[in-house]
């Protein structure tokens, strides 16, 4: 079945491409096109050989200017067939677009996502050849316009176009026009949660390239003018497009401001790519910053990865902007939890907390605590993140010479019952981790793993600053690559399954009978 | 010169000659003229000086007298050739007065005299000689006849009668005349009777001669006779001999003069250690055994801990007197110069840059995130990612269609191909892949194209052939294994012959395979009821195990594994043929037979044809372990594989490289599986083999190229799974139960396994939300809560102890499972808790297990049950309550002392450098002193035996020029006596 389908696909773009030849060779095969736009009703699935006869024939058309209606003003409408048929292209081109921004809606993904770059494709063609012949630069903003309406839909998810979109927003023009029209189609009273997601991750794409700070600007003036800018609708021969990125930034703001009015914080998923967005992309843009706090502080509490976003953000704020947070460290201390093994955001919170712990102004108890947190977890971490908790305990021992006792105290070692540590103590300050020794390293040199063992017993030797940075590869892998002198057998022959001495598989499972 | 050659001797006549001398000395008063005192340079006390004073007349004299006796007497023989010995008795013994010396000499004279025998006889004492040979001896040997001449006439009187010779010699008196018959004889009769009778005895004897010559020469004849028979036997066979081919005579020859020689020199025994005593060789194994155990803990320890000494060692460079010790490096480390390539990146070595870099820096995560697509999106855009590919694929399809057509055939081929090793399950079998490729190459050309069509009728010559093939095969094995190279050439061609009917053949059994496992799927709810039949029969089958017995088979075996690496291809299937149906002893001794056969020893690539029957062995383990369904199924494979696995041991000792290699492989293509689905636990064609790792590798070395990826795999597994049914947790505590088995010797640490336990505890205890126990992924707070919980009463079901077979496939939990699962779980924490008994940290490890198991509802449980889990609870609460804690300290290393350089103080100071040198250095340095020494003193001797020469011959010239002159005065008086006596005459006249 699928084969038949293949072919007959096949057979359906060798004929189309065979038509869209023949029209664009002569007019005699102007109804041509008109059947091409037919057959998009007729098609469900897969729009992609229609979409791509379309982006040629209407190419060639900008190209050649057959779409340029000579509008004389204070004159009757030309009624020649000549400008009739220009007339009728024009229709057919719109209908064509309107078909092509349906398309991006429907169908495979694959159809969808080559909808969307053919009404980009054709944006582009009439940017470069606009349908009123002008001299300066032009953007068609209304396709852009009607492009984005497409894709902010409420109902569907847009992620995949979006993603595919990113491409057309590394030019200049794109992100400054995209960014203007988004700020004028923004403003919706109560959208969904999915216009919202949609909407957050367009404007993510939207800066994705980033914009020049004003203090960039006046440092690398020169390099800006060197460097070649990508735009999409400019040509050799007319003037260049000037880009403001002042401009990109207050529509950016804009853009933020009516987002910051929906309720981001209601779903999760809206809450987390927003935060993402805020944190990553936009917290440099924005004219003021701290009114972002808020919703960060809000945010903090949330917990998971969220409160783990936030507190990037906080941290921003905290170091760039003058913010003071009370018990940031508290909540930076509450992250450490088991359950952040499972989550993807663990790598980040380490990194993080690298940075906060990084100041050599914190009380020493407090850093204690953190210590012996961090190795607690590192007891029960998955090899790979015990490493990397073991990376930033070497960062604290190191930075913090206070903490040294924890592993060599140079007093006389008085007896004690128990681990003076309170595990469950929420404040890091009162967990009492100085009086404490980090144990736990003794139990991690005899961990499964050697790279952990071996830096468990680096870091009670001596403890060196470590890069944070993950291993290149998983550990599996990296055991694999290990190259070895020898091969070392067991020197007793089994007789059977059981192995001599150390069998416990047998004892627990009673396999054989 | 003199001197030196017996130095020793006068050395030591030199002592005794001072003693004495020193006592005549103290006897006699010195001249103090002739006494000459040497100064003493240097005076040590206590020391007694030989050499104070001395008599240099003395000395003098001494040496000259020496020089006189020696170097004289050798300068007077000068030049003479003979010399002058003499010989009479006692001239030189001067103890012999010249009395005693003449009584000698006449003795000596008297008794030459007295040796001649018999005056009487003439000549006899003389012996004559021919040729330095005396004619006796010649006559003896060379003359039998002649001998008896001189020896039997030994008489006193040369043969004479003792009557005749009294009466001759002696005779002659009155009173002996009385007695004669017939008067007085005269001395004419006596003459005559003389004659008479010697003519008689010399008749006599010439008789007697001549019968033992005759009796001699008929002895003769007669053993010459006699000569063939007693040597005929021997020349008969030789000339038999002679008659047969060279080679082969020589053959024997040498294996006959083998044989004599053995008989002639008995066989000895070759040197070897004596015959060990039971006792003996129970103490060297346990000693063999002990120096393992010790390598292997020693390796247990791993290298971190070894290396830190090994570092300080090698920094021994060189240290100046004022180094500190404390480390001050002084511009030790090698700058680097800072450059940039042509990019513009610095060239700096990459530790370098990490001391720069900033931890402030923005970073980038890779966590997800920052991607546009939300996790549930992600499979989309890969289905996306996928259907792209396909749309290229199908416009790649368009151009080559026609291209397909023409090669139809051998695509299909192709495909049979793909199928096939998908079939096989690519387990570690990169090589043999590639050896498929290579073979289907040398065949495509000739075969493949028309093995379509022609197969059918291939087919069934070619299994004549083959047949044929397997005959010839164990003939030419018998005669020699060690053209065995020449053969695998062989082997290739036929093998690309074969190619296209082996690809039948293996899809045959697939296709089996998959009905036989579609009828299970349908069979399930049947199994059931069946099981218990099932049961029965494999106990049937483990008691028929004992005696199997089955000649026929074995017969059928044998000719198997003469044929078994026949074929590359065809390996696989071999075993597969050579295994199945059968029960798991039989499939043990027929695996056992196959590894003798193909031992090292005896061809030179038995052992890679070893290593690649592990590697089909694996693969047959694998498909032995894939899609068990019912209990039965899982019970016989593990049999089986207890059977097997000594085997795995026995190849991969014979071949290390390659089969951990095989078994490395395996494993990586196992992860490589679990990682595409890494939510879902790997079913059991997986986990044997981490049993099978564990039976051939030590678990306990820190690091190992098998243990640890199997190891850090099963964490990875209870990491990252789901455990929330039946099918999950058995096998989780599988898992758990073998990572106990990994770490019980090394006492390791794995968070994976005790979290795993912490999370069973979790689904089987009572939780509630208001105290919550924290869990650790994979298991989640709140979910899947209780699903092992126990909720009926069962304090009257009578459960096993340990997991069985039966759990393995359990659809649904049930409470035995639960019971049990809370039972091995708890034993297993205990094992695990005892691991570290020795590590403060063991209370933050186990308490939330302790907590959780408080929360398990006893009264619900078997008494028996609830008794084993009660005990581990108190017994570690209790061990955890006198755990004492010490705060962590490092051994207090001494501060470091200055470095103190010693004087270099010698034992014993001689005041000579030698103390201070090498043992051959001194020796040397001796020597050469004494050379000096000895030169000098030889050059001494010389140059006054030059003198002593030199005034010898002045004294001679000397002396000869007295006498001439001597002479010239005595002729000038004779001359002047004579011219005055002429003077006289002249003035007479």
């Amino acid at each position: 079945m699928a084969a038949v389908q293949q072919n007959l696909s096949k057979m359906v773009s060798a004929q189309l491409r065979n038509k869209a030849t023949e029209f664009l060779n002569s007019r005699k095969h102007a109804n041509n096109l008109a059947d091409i736009l037919q057959m998009f009703e007729a098609e469900t699935e897969n729009y992609t050989p229609l979409l791509l006869t379309i982006e040629v024939i209407f190419t060639d058309l900008l190209k050649r200017g057959d779409l340029i209606q000579d509008v004389v003003p204070l004159k009757l409408i030309d009624c020649s067939p000549e400008a009739e048929y220009t007339k009728w292209l024009r229709e057919c081109y719109e209908t064509a677009l309107t078909r092509t921004l349906e398309c991006v809606k429907r169908g495979r993904t694959s159809s969808r996502l080559q909808a969307l770059v053919t009404a980009c494709k054709l944006m582009q063609a009439e940017g470069k050849h606009p349908l009123e012949s002008s001299l300066g630069y032009f953007f068609p903003s209304v396709r852009l316009k009607n492009l984005f309406t497409v894709l902010l839909d409420s109902e569907t998810l847009m992620s995949a176009p979006i993603a595919r979109f990113q491409e057309f927003t590394e030019y200049r023009d794109v992100q400054q026009y995209g960014l203007k029209v988004l700020s004028t189609i923004a403003y919706k009273k109560s959208p969904t949660s999915i216009y919202m997601q949609n909407y957050l991750e367009l404007l993510d794409k939207l800066l994705a390239s980033e914009i020049p700070t004003e203090t960039k600007i006046k440092f690398k003036d020169r390099d800006i003018d060197e460097k070649e800018e990508k735009i999409l609708c400019g040509s050799e021969n007319k003037a260049p497009f000037p880009y403001n990125p002042g401009v990109c930034r207050r529509y950016a703001n804009r853009c933020w401001g009516f987002a910051c009015q929906w309720p981001l914080c209601g779903e999760s998923r809206t809450h987390r790519r927003a935060l993402l967005l805020l944190v990553e992309r936009l917290m440099p843009l924005l004219a003021k910053p701290h009114l972002a706090t808020d919703m960060l502080c809000d945010s903090l509490d949330a917990g998971g990865p969220i409160s783990m976003l936030a507190l990037q953000g906080v941290l921003e704020l905290v170091r760039r902007h003058n913010i003071d947070y009370p018990d940031m460290y508290d909540r930076l201390y509450a992250m450490f939890e088991p359950e952040m093994f499972a989550t993807r955001y663990k790598k980040r919170l380490l990194h993080l907390a690298d940075v906060f712990l990084s100041s050599t102004h914190l009380p020493e108890g407090l850093v204690a605590a953190f210590a012996k947190r961090v190795s607690r977890l590192a007891l029960v971490a998955p090899p790979e993140d015990a490493a990397g908790l073991l990376q930033l305990l070497a960062n604290l021992l190191h930075r913090h010479p206070a903490l040294k006792r924890m592993i060599c105290l140079d007093d006389t070692p008085a007896l004690m019952s128990g681990d003076p540590y309170v595990m469950e103590e929420t404040s890091a300050e009162r967990a009492r981790a100085l009086g404490s020794s980090l144990w736990e390293l003794r139990a991690l040199r005899r961990h499964a793993a050697p790279p952990v063992a071996a830096a468990a017993a680096a870091l009670l030797a001596a403890p060196r600053p470590a890069d944070l940075a993950p291993p290149d590869q998983a550990l599996f892998d990296a055991e694999l690559k290990k190259r070895f002198k020898t091969i070392e057998m067991n020197f007793a022959r089994p007789q059977g399954m059981h192995a001599q001495n150390v069998e416990r598989l047998l004892q627990y499972w009673e396999l054989m009978a | 010169m003199a001197k030196a050659k017996n130095k020793r001797n006068s050395k030591l006549a030199d002592t005794v000659h001072a003693k004495r001398r020193e006592k005549e000395i103290n006897k006699k008063k010195l001249n103090p003229f002739e006494v000459h005192i040497n100064r003493e340079k240097i005076k040590v006390l206590g020391k007694k000086s030989k050499h104070d004073k001395g008599l240099p007349g003395v000395s003098r004299a001494k040496a000259i007298k020496k020089r006189k006796e020696t170097l004289g007497t050798e300068m007077r023989l000068m030049n003479k050739t003979n010399t002058f010995i003499d010989r009479r008795i006692g001239e030189k013994n001067n103890h012999l007065s010249a009395e005693d010396r003449m009584v000698a000499r006449f003795a000596a004279e008297r008794a030459r005299q007295h040796s001649k025998k018999s005056i009487y006889n003439l000549a006899d004492d003389e012996i004559l000689t021919h040729r330095g040979q005396t004619l006796e001896q010649i006559e003896k040997f060379d003359d039998p006849r002649s001998s008896d001449d001189e020896n039997e006439d030994g008489g006193k009187f040369g043969g004479l009668d003792d009557d005749f010779v009294s009466e001759g010699h002696f005779g002659g008196g009155i009173l002996s005349k009385t007695d004669l018959k017939d008067g007085a004889k005269s001395h004419k009769d006596l003459i005559e009777q003389l004659i008479a009778e010697s003519k008689k005895r010399k008749a006599e004897k010439q008789k007697e001669k001549e019968q033992t010559l005759d009796l001699t020469e008929k002895l003769d004849n007669e053993w010459k006779d006699l000569q063939p028979v007693v040597f005929k036997k021997a020349r008969v066979e030789n000339e038999s001999i002679i008659d047969k081919l060279l080679s082969q005579a020589e053959k024997k020859n040498q294996d006959y003069d083998k044989m004599m020689r053995e008989l002639k020199f008995e066989k000895r025994g070759t040197p070897s250690d004596g015959l060990k005593t039971d006792e003996k060789q129970a103490k060297e194994e346990k000693e063999k055994m002990e120096q393992w155990e010790r390598e292997r803990q020693q390796r247990m320890l791993g290298d971190f801990e070894l290396s830190a000494p090994a570092i300080q060692k090698s920094a021994g460079k060189h240290r100046s007197a004022d180094d500190l010790d404390d480390n001050f490096e002084l511009e030790d480390e090698k700058e680097f110069m800072l450059a940039y390539d042509k990019d513009g990146k610095p060239l700096v070595p990459e530790k370098i840059l990490k001391d720069y870099s900033v931890p402030n820096a923005k970073p980038k995560f890779d966590d997800g995130i920052s991607d546009t697509s939300s996790e549930d999106n992600d499979d989309d855009e890969d289905d996306n990612e996928e259907e792209e590919e396909d749309d290229s694929d199908d416009d790649e399809d368009d151009v080559k269609t026609e291209d397909e057509s023409d090669n139809k055939s051998k695509t299909n081929g192709e495909e049979n191909f793909t199928k096939d090793e998908m079939k096989r399950g690519k387990i570690g079998m990169n090589k043999n892949g590639l050896l498929h490729i290579k073979n289907s190459e040398d065949g495509d050309s000739d075969d493949n194209s028309n093995d379509e069509v022609e197969s059918d009728d291939k087919e069934s010559s070619q299994i004549e052939t083959q047949k044929k093939k397997d005959q010839k095969l164990l003939q030419r094995e018998s005669n020699s294994k060690g053209s065995s190279v020449d053969e695998e050439s062989a082997d290739q061609q036929e093998a690309s012959k074969n190619f296209a009917n082996n690809i039948k053949g293996k899809i045959v059994p697939k296709n089996r395979f998959e009905e036989s496992s579609d009828g299970e799927d349908s069979d399930v709810e049947d199994n059931e009821q069946s099981e218990k039949e099932m049961i029965d029969d494999f106990k049937d089958l483990k008691e028929s195990d004992e005696e199997s017995e089955d000649e026929v088979m074995m017969k059928d075996v044998d000719e198997k594994i003469s044929s078994f690496f026949d074929l590359k291809l065809a390996e696989g299937d071999n075993l597969k043929e050579l295994l199945s149906e059968k029960t798991p002893s039989q499939q043990a001794s027929a695996l056992q037979k196959l590894i003798k056969s193909y031992d090292p020893s005896l061809a030179e690539n038995n052992k890679e044809l070893l290593s690649r029957l592990f590697a089909h062995l694996l693969q047959y383990i694998n498909d032995l372990f894939i899609g068990l369904k019912n209990e039965g199924e899982i019970i016989k494979s593990f049999l089986i594989f207890d059977k097997l696995a000594p085997f795995f041991y026995d190849l991969s000792k014979t071949n290390k490289v390659s089969t951990k290699k095989f078994l490395v492989e395996l494993i990586k293509e196992k992860h490589d599986n679990f990682k595409k689905r890494h939510r879902l636990v790997p079913d059991l064609d997986t986990l044997i083999f981490f049993k099978l790792v564990s039976l051939l590798y030590p678990t306990s070395d820190f690091r190992h190229p098998v243990t640890t990826p199997s190891l850090i795999f099963m964490s990875e597994i209870l990491t990252n799974c789901r455990f929330n049914d039946a099918y999950s947790i058995s096998r989780g505590l599988y898992i758990t139960a073998l990572i106990l088995e990994y770490t019980v010797l090394s006492k390791r640490l794995v968070p994976s396994a005790i979290n795993f336990l912490r999370g069973v505890l979790y689904l089987c205890a009572n939780t509630s939300i208001l105290y919550p126990v924290q869990v650790i992924p994979p298991f989640r707070f709140h979910k899947d809560v209780k699903i092992l919980n126990l909720e009926h009463d069962c304090s009257t079901m009578e459960v096993e102890s340990k997991m069985a077979a039966k759990d393995l496939v359990l659809k649904s939990i049930d409470n035995n499972f639960k019971i049990k699962c809370l039972l091995v779980s708890s034993t297993m924490l205990k094992e695990f808790f005892d691991n570290f008994n020795d590590l403060e940290a063991q209370q933050c490890i186990f308490e939330p297990h302790i907590r959780l198991l408080g929360r398990i509802d006893f009264e619900l449980y078997p008494k028996k049950v609830v008794c084993i889990v009660t005990k581990i609870m108190q017994y570690m609460k209790e061990s955890l309550e006198v755990k004492t804690y010490t705060p962590m300290t490092t051994e207090k290393h001494k501060p470091k002392a200055l470095r103190l350089y010693e004087p270099d103080i010698q034992e014993i100071f001689t005041g000579s450098k030698s103390s201070k040198l090498s043992r051959e250095e001194a020796e040397r340095r001796r020597l050469k002193t004494k050379y000096k020494k000895e030169m000098k003193g030889a050059l001494r001797e010389i140059r006054r035996d030059k003198a002593y020469i030199a005034s010898v011959k002045i004294k001679q010239k000397i002396q000869s020029d007295n006498i001439r002159r001597e002479k010239v005065k005595q002729i000038y008086k004779e001359a002047s006596i004579q011219q005055g006596e002429l003077n006289k005459l002249k003035r007479t006249k």
